[in-house]
Order: structure tokens, then C-alpha cells, then sequence
């Protein structure tokens, strides 16, 4: 298939580097994304087709974000009870099933405050950025094969890039709350996920490095003889912890919390919000907890792909009998519980010892995860190069 | 780091008294890779204690209230409202001596007594404001006839605090014991006064536009059946 | 020493002084009345440089019940059931000193039976005060779990002390002159089956908590109280014991049959949250010990020595004395005329003056060990309104 697009000029990016076994993924598997469905509409001059997967995918999209909300809502509040010996929602629906709906209905028809003295513009603003940041993460979202918006050249760099946005409806809702707590849990949360952006990035790069490519669908691919969370002696481990440090704090979620810290700053920067804008603010976090976990289930556990063993064929065989999606849901849902376990273990970290961790444990741990990742890849000593 | 062993103990004296002090250990830094090699374990194990209870359904120890009802156990002497005790003939032990009036921390018993036939003190009335009870059970200890309880019905709550005025006797006159004496049970009858729980005009009553007064009684909440709620 | 008195007015209206470019801007944020960590209706005005407390401000009196000026118009029996909602956590420790405190000016004696009784349900309500205290202290410092763990086995404990007070919290239990029920006959099986199951549990609040490394990073060295200003500031408990001066009335004073139990006393040596945090977890071992040394050995005897209608005429004169709750010792000063009630009565709560030694330690820390200090000094606000 051939496709021409300003966003899809090879790139002086995705240089190919003569490691690792690329082959066996690009035989299986043929990426397909909804801009070059749409792109090849719109070249044989079907408009109509092009409008459909426009507006299709963009309802999908919308659909999914919000469906995804009020599961993980559940999912959080039962994962929450049964870590602490409790039932949780059981009230409404089966198992409360249904009690999520009954959030949002609150959360709707709630009375939307907005505080005399806040900047009313930014105040309203804020919360759109949060949704905003994660929508611009969903587009470059493998999820399998078939399913992912746009397949940039330099998808990583993006991801990067775009993942950063989320801060800036955390922190302009808290400045335009005009409330010192608001204001103390923006400025934590402007500090922390500045620094924590810089060691999640530099774990990515590790992966970067290994696949040698920015590109989601080819990061998968060179994970078709195994992932790289175990396949580089270490480095992809190493990497992978860092990823998850830094991701959880680039979530806001315990124990890196303290923008909300709920026991010291009674709600950080969403004290003055209430109603549905505060659901955008919880809707931002839940969906860019699924998104930290996709990501890292890209990165470091093979995305999509299945669980390969090198060129054992029986076995990959057999891997390959499960689809994709659900590797993928898998893997993500995993992370997920991840993130919800953490949260409710470990008690939250001072505002200096959260610095601390970064700068002076973090950043050193990954920019030698770095270097001795470079020497493997150098040296192609890893398994099934 | 925190097995016992490594806890000192030792032997001082403070203010002439021997005693045995345990020093709390501090948490020990050796080197930074066994530094984190720690962290990392102790934030694992943390993590593992919080697996076992997620993935073991059986400890959870949430109790679905009203679901529950019907083998929900209340201690026998659990505090929730005080009544008076009742024989098998409806008759109960109070001579209106206002003992238990007097010894209220808060007034919110008031005891009101008349003179019966036989010219003896008796009750009239007892009234129990459950709103500014504290249940400290004082009444029900200092009681000389044995005559008041604490019973097990919690489920108290109402809408208006107004209903939590309590009338506890369901007649006036003369005592179990003063009955006993009396041989004709018509006699026995003629000398109790009616008085339901609710008889006398509750405040709430005349609000709600009910009809209240001798002879019409507003059920109180005690009595409310299990499908009320 | 000098005392500076100034007003909260005063304090935050500074004189202007001329500002040199570099200076930061320093705010004042009101912590509380209604705060999560503030535990209850406490107001910190804090005085912050970014996120470092440079000055913490105690504004108390919003759950200010006057119990003193009621206990002034109420006889022994009835100032005992306000004392359940001072310290609503060791409600029976509280109880029996008001109760002590009478039976002392009326010169009552009780027996042994009462004596090993009261001792026994206080030792399971420190046990349960410190259950609630460390799972609050996790949600403090954002552990939400432990929590959860904390109120699950306090529930225990309610549970057997509901079947033998007849109360969950206000449990008005301990009287002038002995015990207002006999002990319960599953109280005995069912405080064993207790400690059976709490002992794990305990082990289990290590692993959770106290090796957490992240828990261990926020308490050690934050806090600190040294031994001067503990005794300064008239802390006392497990507060004064965390600055290493091993004062437990227990062992001092010995009260009740805790002269006839072994126990020892944690003691810290920096007196910093860690050392709070430890010494309450080992108090806790500490009194399971000595509840499993007295649950075999309850002597026989009556459960009241007084008539339970007998007034209760306090003899002329000043009486004053202290007992170890779960959160230090509780003084209680009665003067009597000769009537049956007192002509003045005080309480000298422990938290009055644990809370004051926040205004020392929590300086030059950030808003996040305020949360720590405050929590680790266990403070219950209405027994410092009172």
C-alpha cells in the first residue's frame, strides 16, 4: 500500500539499524490505522467512505473514552474494597454495576461552582486541557493491528510531546482557583511532572534504542521474538521500573498523589471544582491510567503481539491462535491493576523526597540503563538478536 | 530490620522505681545498593499483604445492613432505648419514686406521679426524651424496683427529632407488686389508666395535622416493622 | 524565661518592613477547622514560605463543650458519663479516672476484682485507641488501605467490649465504686480468641507499614521533639516517652493491678514520628502481654462495692490525680465542699499538651510532615476543647 502524506515522509527517524529480528513481525503482520484507511478513501476519490471512517472513528473514539470512564470508575472502587476487605458499590445493579452511572448522574446534575474571586476563563479551560492531552495520546494508541488512529513516523516523540499537556490543566486550574491549597497542589503537580517526564522519556528511549524505531506499529514488531522487558539482560526491566515510577507519577496517582493529596492539601488542585467539571478532571486521570498502561504494554510487554519465544514455531503458533485485541486488553488491564495496587499500598512521598527520588535516584538509574542499553545493542548480546 | 531480636532492652530506675525499657530501633542505612535492594523488597512485601486479602474473597468483613437484619446479633446489653421492664399481665415496677429523674445527667427523664386510690404515689407518667439522652444507663443502674431497661431496638431514627419523646409507661396506677395484692382482675383493670406510647400530644402530631389526644395514638418508631425501611 | 503574648491579629498583620528583592513572600493558610488531617474540629494557621512552615498557630475551641463548667453542677456518678466524650477513644481509661478520683476523696476501697477488671478492659481499649490510631495514620500519609485494616480489627475489640459495656464508644462502664455490669461470660474466650488473632495481625501492620521504606522516609527525623521541650511542653505518654524520658504512670504510679503485671516500657531515642510510630505499635504487644497476664487471673469478688443510689459526698478539700490513657496521662482535680457536687473540677487532658509541641516541631518542615507530626502525636480534639 502505497501512501503519501506530509505525515508519513520517511523520516530521517526511522532509520533502520541491522539489530534485531524485524522480519518475522513484518511477514505476520500488516498494520493498518485509520488515516491510511481514510487516505486511501480519499485517493480513489470515495468521500464518502473517507466521512464515514472520519466520523466513525471519531464517535468510537468519544465512545470508548467515556465507556472506559465509568468501567474504570467501577474497577477502582472494587478493586479499592477488596484490597481492604470490603464489598464495595453493591447497591445498584448487580454487584453495582451500575453504580458508575449513578456517579455521573450526580456528577451532572450537580451544582457547577465557579468561586468569585477564580479567573472564570481559565477556570472553565482547565479541565478541557486534561481532556485534551489524553485525546492527543489516544491517536497514536496501537491497540491491535486494525485498530489505532495514526501511525506517525515519529510516534514516540509525539507521545512524549503531547503527554506533557496534561499539566497545564492541572495547574491552570489550580492557579485560576484562586485558593492556596489549589494553588500549592498546582505548583507540586507543575514540578513533579516536569521532572518525572524527563526519566520517563529517557525509559522509552532504552526501547527506542532496542527496536530502532520511533514508530508505535515497528516498536511492536521487533517485539515478535519476545518482549523487551526481558530480552535485554535487565536493561528492558530496568526500564520498565522506571517507566512505571515515572508514569504513576506523571498520573498524579499514590503514592506520587500530592497535587491531590487528599490528607494535606484536602483536594489540591481540584478543591474548587465541582459537578461536571470535576468529572473531566477524574474522566482525564481514569483514561490517562489506561493509557500509561497501554503505553507501557507497547513499549516493554509487545503491545498487540503475542507472546513469542524466538523461532520456536509450535509455541508462537499457538500464541498466535489468541487475537491481538485481547493480548492487548490483557496486557493493558494488567498494568492497570498495577497502578490500582500501588495506590492502594503504599503511603504518599513528600514533596522533597518525590524530587529527590527523581533527580537523584532516577535520572542516574536510567541514564546508565541507558548506556549499558547502548552497549547491548552495540553488541547485539541480547536473547533471540 | 524489625525482628525482635535486635531490640534492646535495659534496666533503669525512674522515680524509684525499677523498670525494663525497650529502645525503638532506628531504621539502619548500610550501602546504597542494599539500601535499594531494601526499598524495593519492603515496598513488595507491602504489596503482598495487601494480595492476600484481594485474593481472598473470605475476609471480607463488610456487613450488608439492612440485608442482614434477620441474623443480626446485638449484644443483650446493648444501649439503644430505655423502656420499662413488663410481666406477662402488661404490669411493670415503677412507683414513680423519680429516682432515676434525679440521677439524670441530662434531664431527659421526667417522671410525673399522681396519687392513686389508696391515696399511695404512683405513676402518671413516664417521659423519656430520647433526643438529649446520652445512654449512660445511670437510670437503669440507680433504679431501687428494677423497673427500667435498656433494650436492643437501635433502629430509632426519625425525621423529626420532635418524635424522639418518649412516653413509657402504657398505663397509670399502681406497681406489679401493689397488683398482686388485688385478687379480681376486674379490679386490676379499673385501676389502669390507659396511657399508649404517643397519647399525649406530641408536637409533631399537631404540626402533621394529626389527630391526637385520649384514645388516638401515632404509632411510635420502635414499633415500626421491618418492611418500613 | 520570657513569655511573649501576642494575638492572632497581631501575628498575622505584621509591622511592614522594607522587603529586600530577594525575600519570598510569606502566606498564611488555615488549616482546618474543617481539614482531613486535622482529626476532628483543630485550626492550624500556618505561616508558609512555598511549601516550608515557617510558624503553626493553634486556634482551638471549636468543639468546646464546657464540660468542666457541667461537671460543676453534677455529682461523681454523672461527671464520669462526660468523660466518655472527652477522649472518646479510651473512654474507659477516662471513666475510671474521674472514678478514682471520687472513690480517693470518699475514701471508698474496692477489691481486687474491680481492680483487675478495670485494668484489664483499659488495656484493650489502649490497644484498640492505637488500632485506630495507626490506621488513621496511613490515611494521613495516604496509605487508604491501612485504614481499613486498623478499623477492621478495632472492630474486634468493640465488639467483645460492646457484649460486656453495652456500649460501642460512650461505654460509661467504669463507676465510683466498682463496675456498672459484671464481665460479660464470653468476655473471657472471646479476648483470648482475640489476641490469638491479633497477633499476626500485628506482624502483618509491620510488614505493611512500619518496613514500608517510603513510610520509614516520611517519619524518621521529621518531628523532632527533644526531651527538654517534651518535659517544656508538659507532653506526656507516648509523646514524652518518644524523647526518651521512659515516664509511664503504669510503672510510676502504679494504679489498678499494674503493679502485679510485667511489662516493659518502649522508650525512643530522637524522639522524631518513627519513635511515636514504634513505641505505640510496641505499646501494643506491650498490653496484649499484659491483658494475656491477668485474663486467667480474675479473682472472684463483688462488681460494685457501693450502693448503686448512693450519693456521692465529696469530703472538703482538693483531690487530684493522674492515670495513663492510651494518650498520656489524664490529670483530674475535684474540689469539694462537702456536697455531692464538686465546687471545681478540671482535667489536664494529655492532648491539651501534646497538641502545643506542634507549634516547635512542625516549624522549617513542609505541610506534608505537619500532616505526619500531627498525626503521629495522636491528638483527639475534643479532649484538648474539651
Amino acid at each position: 500500500m502505497q501512501i503519501w502524506s506530509p505525515l508519513y515522509r520517511p523520516s530521517i527517524w526511522s532509520f533502520r539499524t541491522s539489530i534485531g529480528n524485524r522480519e518475522v513481525g513484518m511477514d505476520m503482520w500488516q498494520v493498518t490505522t485509520l488515516a491510511a484507511r481514510i487516505q486511501e478513501s480519499l485517493l480513489n476519490q470515495d468521500f464518502v467512505r473517507a466521512g464515514i471512517f472520519l466520523g466513525g472513528g471519531l464517535a468510537a473514539t468519544v465512545a470508548a473514552v467515556s465507556l472506559l470512564g465509568l468501567v474504570l470508575v467501577y474497577a477502582e472502587r472494587k478493586v479499592a474494597a477488596h484490597f481492604q476487605c470490603r464489598l464495595g458499590p453493591m447497591r445498584v445493579g448487580w454487584h453495582g454495576v451500575l453504580q458508575p452511572i449513578a456517579d455521573g448522574i450526580k456528577l451532572f446534575l450537580k451544582e457547577d461552582i465557579i468561586p468569585t474571586e477564580a479567573d472564570r476563563l481559565l477556570f472553565v479551560l482547565a479541565p478541557f486541557f486534561c481532556i485534551l492531552g489524553m485525546f492527543l495520546a489516544i491517536l497514536v494508541l496501537p491497540v491491535s493491528p486494525e485498530i489505532q488512529i495514526i501511525d506517525l513516523d515519529m510516534g514516540v516523540i509525539f507521545l512524549a510531546a503531547v503527554s506533557g499537556f496534561g499539566v497545564f490543566g492541572v495547574l491552570l486550574g489550580g492557579w485560576s482557583s484562586n485558593n492556596k491549597w489549589s494553588m500549592l497542589g498546582a505548583m507540586r503537580a507543575a514540578a513533579q511532572i516536569v521532572s518525572y517526564e524527563v526519566s520517563l522519556t529517557l525509559a522509552l528511549l532504552v526501547v527506542v534504542m532496542f527496536s530502532g524505531s520511533l514508530k508505535m506499529s515497528e516498536i511492536i514488531q521487533s517485539q515478535a521474538a519476545g518482549w523487551w522487558i526481558w530480552r535485554a539482560h535487565g536493561v528492558g526491566l530496568v526500564a520498565f521500573l522506571v517507566y512505571v515510577i515515572a508514569s504513576v507519577a506523571e498520573l498524579n496517582r499514590a503514592p506520587f498523589d500530592l497535587s491531590e493529596g487528599e490528607s494535606e492539601l484536602t483536594g489540591g488542585f481540584h478543591t474548587e471544582y465541582s459537578g461536571l467539571r470535576f468529572g473531566l478532571f477524574f474522566l482525564a486521570e481514569f483514561i490517562n491510567m489506561v493509557l500509561a498502561s497501554a503505553f507501557a504494554a507497547t513499549f516493554f510487554l509487545g503491545g498487540w503481539m503475542p507472546f513469542h519465544l524466538g523461532d520456536w514455531q509450535a509455541f508462537n503458533a499457538v500464541m498466535d491462535r489468541i487475537p491481538p485485541l485481547l493480548w492487548f486488553v490483557g496486557k493493558t488491564s494488567f498494568m492497570v491493576f498495577l497502578f490500582m495496587w500501588f495506590r492502594w499500598t503504599f503511603p504518599r512521598l513528600r514533596v522533597d523526597q518525590l524530587m529527590a527520588l527523581e533527580w537523584k535516584f532516577l535520572l542516574p538509574v536510567s541514564l546508565v540503563n541507558l548506556l549499558v542499553g547502548a552497549a547491548v545493542v552495540l553488541s547485539g548480546f541480547y536473547f533471540f538478536s | 530490620m524489625f525482628n525482635r531480636q535486635g531490640i534492646k532492652q535495659q534496666q533503669v530506675k525512674v522515680g524509684g522505681k525499677q523498670l525494663t525499657i525497650i529502645q525503638a530501633p532506628r531504621p539502619q542505612r548500610t550501602s546504597q545498593v542494599a539500601t535499594v535492594w531494601g526499598a524495593l523488597c519492603s515496598l513488595w512485601n507491602g504489596m503482598r499483604v495487601t494480595w492476600r486479602y484481594f485474593s481472598r474473597p473470605s475476609s471480607i468483613v463488610t456487613q450488608q445492613y439492612p440485608e442482614n437484619r434477620e441474623h443480626l446479633k446485638i449484644p443483650e446489653r446493648f444501649r439503644a432505648q430505655l423502656r420499662l421492664k413488663y410481666d406477662e399481665n402488661g404490669e411493670h415496677n415503677c412507683t414513680g419514686c423519680k429516682i432515676c429523674d434525679v440521677q439524670c445527667p441530662n434531664a431527659s427523664i421526667e417522671v410525673i406521679d399522681m396519687r392513686g386510690e389508696s391515696g399511695k404515689k404512683e405513676i402518671d407518667r413516664f417521659v423519656w426524651r430520647m433526643d438529649i439522652c446520652t445512654f449512660c444507663n445511670i437510670c437503669v443502674m440507680v433504679c431501687p424496683f428494677d423497673a427500667l431497661e435498656m433494650s436492643n431496638e437501635f433502629e430509632s431514627s426519625v425525621y423529626d427529632k420532635r418524635l424522639l419523646t418518649y412516653q413509657l409507661n402504657r398505663y397509670a396506677g399502681p406497681t406489679k407488686k401493689a397488683f398482686e395484692k388485688i385478687e379480681s382482675s376486674a379490679d386490676r383493670e379499673r385501676l389502669k389508666v390507659g396511657r399508649q406510647p404517643f397519647e399525649a400530644p406530641t408536637p409533631l402530631g399537631i404540626a402533621a395535622g394529626v389527630a391526637s389526644g385520649p384514645g388516638v395514638s401515632v404509632a411510635p418508631p420502635s414499633t415500626m416493622k421491618k418492611d418500613d425501611i | 524565661m520570657s513569655l511573649e503574648i501576642r494575638t492572632l491579629s497581631e501575628i498575622m498583620n505584621p509591622p511592614q518592613t522594607a522587603d529586600s528583592p530577594l525575600s519570598t513572600q510569606e502566606y498564611f493558610v488555615n488549616m482546618g477547622p474543617q481539614h482531613p488531617a486535622t482529626h476532628g474540629v483543630l485550626r492550624l494557621v500556618l505561616k508558609m514560605d512555598g511549601e516550608t512552615i515557617r510558624e503553626v498557630i493553634p486556634v482551638l475551641g471549636y468543639i468546646h463543650r464546657s464540660i468542666e463548667k457541667m461537671a460543676e453542677y453534677l455529682h461523681g456518678r454523672q461527671i464520669v458519663h462526660l468523660t466518655d466524650r472527652m477522649d472518646y477513644l479510651s473512654a474507659l481509661a477516662n471513666n475510671w479516672a474521674v472514678s478514682r478520683a471520687v472513690e480517693t476523696a470518699m475514701g471508698v476501697q474496692t477489691n481486687p476484682r474491680i481492680e483487675t477488671i478495670r485494668t484489664l478492659i483499659c488495656e484493650l481499649q489502649r490497644v484498640q485507641s492505637h488500632q485506630l490510631w495507626w490506621g488513621v495514620l496511613g490515611l494521613d500519609l495516604g496509605a487508604l488501605t491501612s485504614f481499613f485494616y486498623g478499623f477492621r480489627d478495632r472492630e474486634e475489640i468493640t465488639d467483645i467490649l460492646e457484649e460486656t459495656t453495652g456500649a460501642r464508644l460512650t461505654m460509661n462502664y467504669i463507676q465510683p465504686g466498682g463496675l456498672m455490669f459484671d464481665l460479660h461470660p464470653n468476655f473471657v474466650p472471646r479476648v483470648k480468641a482475640f489476641i490469638k488473632y491479633f497477633r499476626p495481625k500485628l506482624d502483618e501492620y509491620e510488614t505493611l507499614l512500619s518496613e514500608n521504606v517510603i513510610l520509614q522516609e516520611r517519619l524518621r527525623n521529621v518531628g523532632v521533639l527533644s526531651a527538654e521541650d517534651a518535659i517544656g511542653y508538659g507532653a506526656t505518654g507516648p509523646v514524652l516517652r518518644a524523647s526518651g524520658i521512659p515516664l509511664d504512670l503504669r510503672k510510676q504510679q502504679p494504679y489498678g493491678v499494674y503493679d502485679q503485671v510485667e511489662f516493659s516500657v518502649p522508650v525512643g531515642t530522637v524522639g522524631d514520628c518513627w519513635d511515636r510510630y514504634w513505641i505505640r505499635i510496641e505499646e501494643m504487644r506491650q498490653s496484649l502481654g499484659i491483658i494475656e497476664q491477668l485474663i486467667d487471673n480474675i479473682p472472684d469478688g463483688k462488681f460494685m462495692e457501693m450502693k448503686p443510689a448512693a450519693k456521692l459526698k465529696l469530703p472538703a478539700g482538693s483531690f487530684y490525680l493522674q492515670i495513663e490513657t492510651a494518650r498520656g496521662s489524664l490529670g483530674v482535680f475535684l474540689q469539694g465542699t462537702g456536697e455531692d457536687i464538686p465546687h471545681r473540677c478540671h482535667f489536664r487532658s494529655p492532648n491539651f499538651n501534646n497538641l502545643w509541641s506542634v507549634t516547635k516541631t512542625a516549624v522549617g518542615g513542609k505541610i506534608a510532615d505537619l500532616v505526619a507530626i500531627v498525626s503521629t502525636l495522636d491528638l483527639v480534639i475534643p479532649d484538648v476543647d474539651r
